[in-house]
């Protein structure tokens, strides 16, 4: 099972990307700065763009999903309980999970756009897929809600998981860091080896590392660990 | 000063709250009412009961500026110049001024190259940032920021609070989810439940949220 990115670029007037890689099993962390292309990308290895040169090749693939930085995009539900079934999931456990069940007969465009997020996560997250595609999943949440969302992302144990966001404090545990900066995608390679090339790392990260003492991980347990490490 | 006072209006019901001049970081669960507070301070909602007035004056009578949670539903325009200009636009002054001004605007931002982008193709980060540059423009009185920190990066977010740090707005009431942004305000509001449970510096509020998910990472980790 693998995604693999083979010399793939993506141009406009004053902007490019440029791409190559492989994704393999595990959890990928992708970071870059506002408007370097992370959506675009995720867009690339979701089959949904096609590059303007290069090839996107999955293989062993049978299952995709797509999880859109706006979760109002996703909304297709006149009612929560029917976004739920939209989805093709049982909604009782998903509402309960989400703490919404007693606003089930709502529009999912009542929500707040964090309680949005969280219904649309929980929907996502309901599923195992091959390839699991998260464009920003954190923002809008709510601390406990980052933390719920890190601790399901972190069971998942089999397929690709590719994680988008500018998030600075809660992670999953994650195997592998990317980042895109001057207008290239780069592997910085497996954690904990990846965090000390890593150009967009947290400032937390950066000054736990200064300290000689670099994480095993990037959970909040992880960068705990590290700081009361002697 | 902004005073509520015996404020009702959906989830809000918080009986005297009062928000000095500076930075104030609205934090608390997702459904809490932090939206609605925003929108109360902004006048773009009427409180059911109660009174909000910004330093004696209505909302609607006070020049704001508004960044909602939804990228998409600032944008008014066509071009990112179009929307940046449209505050300078509704209030008539002249074509030479705006121009000049949007583009001092886009500048600060760091945005300058997209002054002629259709909105529509820009990223969620790129939207927000043209979205505070529109609302900075017509220099607010009041700038309410609903989550603008959840689509940029960190380096974006540390320049952006550089200029709401200027001094050149006398209130920023903003919402964000990043416990480290919020210690680097003047004020900390924590809402739960509609209510506000704690209000204070930032150290006086973060103490009382010691052991909860709200607690800042960094300040656990010592950096």
């Amino acid at each position: 099972m693998r995604v693999e990115l083979d010399d793939v670029c993506m141009s406009r007037e004053g902007w490019s990307l440029s791409a190559q890689g492989i994704f393999t099993e595990g959890i990928h962390l992708v970071s870059g700065d506002t408007g370097s292309g992370k959506t675009t990308l995720a867009l690339l290895l979701a089959g949904l763009l096609p590059p303007s040169s290069g090839t996107v090749c999955r293989e062993g693939i049978s299952s995709l999903m797509v999880s859109f930085q706006f979760p109002e995009y996703h909304v297709t539900g006149a009612t929560i309980r029917d976004e739920c079934i939209s989805w093709g999931i049982d909604p009782t456990g998903v509402l309960t999970a989400a703490n919404l069940r007693d606003r089930q007969d709502l529009s999912p465009l009542k929500l707040s756009r964090g309680e949005l997020k969280r219904l649309h996560l929980a929907c996502v997250l309901a599923r195992d897929y091959d390839l699991l595609v998260l464009d920003e999943p954190f923002s809008s949440l709510d601390c406990r809600e980052k933390e719920r969302v890190c601790s399901a992302i972190s069971r998942r144990t089999t397929g690709i998981t590719v994680i988008f966001t500018h998030e600075q404090m809660q992670f999953p545990r994650v195997d592998y860091i990317w980042e895109i900066a001057r207008g290239s995608l780069h592997n910085r390679g497996s954690v904990p080896g990846a965090l000390e090339a890593w150009e967009h790392a947290p400032d937390i990260i950066k000054k736990l590392i200064a300290r000689g003492k670099v994480p095993e991980n990037i959970t909040p347990s992880d960068l705990l660990e590290a700081a009361c490490r002697t | 000063m902004i005073s509520l006072r015996s404020l009702r209006h959906q989830v809000l019901d918080i009986p005297s709250l009062d928000i000095q001049p500076g930075i104030t970081s609205v934090i608390g669960p997702n459904g809490s009412g932090k939206t609605t507070l925003l929108k109360c301070c902004a006048g773009i909602a009427e409180p059911s009961a109660g009174t909000v007035l910004v330093d004696g004056h209505s909302p609607r009578e006070t020049e704001t500026g508004w960044v909602n949670e939804f990228p998409d539903r600032n944008i008014l325009f066509e071009t990112v110049a179009d929307e940046v200009a449209s505050p300078l636009r509704f209030r008539r002054v002249s074509c030479e001024m705006i121009s000049s001004r949007v583009d001092h605007q886009l500048g600060v931002m760091g945005i300058i190259h997209l002054r002629d982008r259709a909105v529509r193709d820009l990223s969620g980060g790129e939207k927000i940032l043209v979205a505070l540059a529109a609302a900075l423009v017509h220099s607010p009185h009041v700038l309410v920021l609903d989550e603008y920190d959840s689509h940029l990066d960190a380096g974006r977010a540390r320049a952006i609070d550089d200029i709401l740090r200027s001094g050149r707005i006398p209130y920023v009431i903003r919402c964000t989810q990043q416990m480290e942004t919020a210690a680097l305000g003047d004020r900390i509001v924590y809402l739960e439940n509609g209510r506000a449970i704690h209000h204070g510096s930032p150290p006086e509020v973060f103490s009382s949220l010691s052991g909860s998910a709200f607690y800042p990472l960094s300040l656990r980790c010592g950096t």
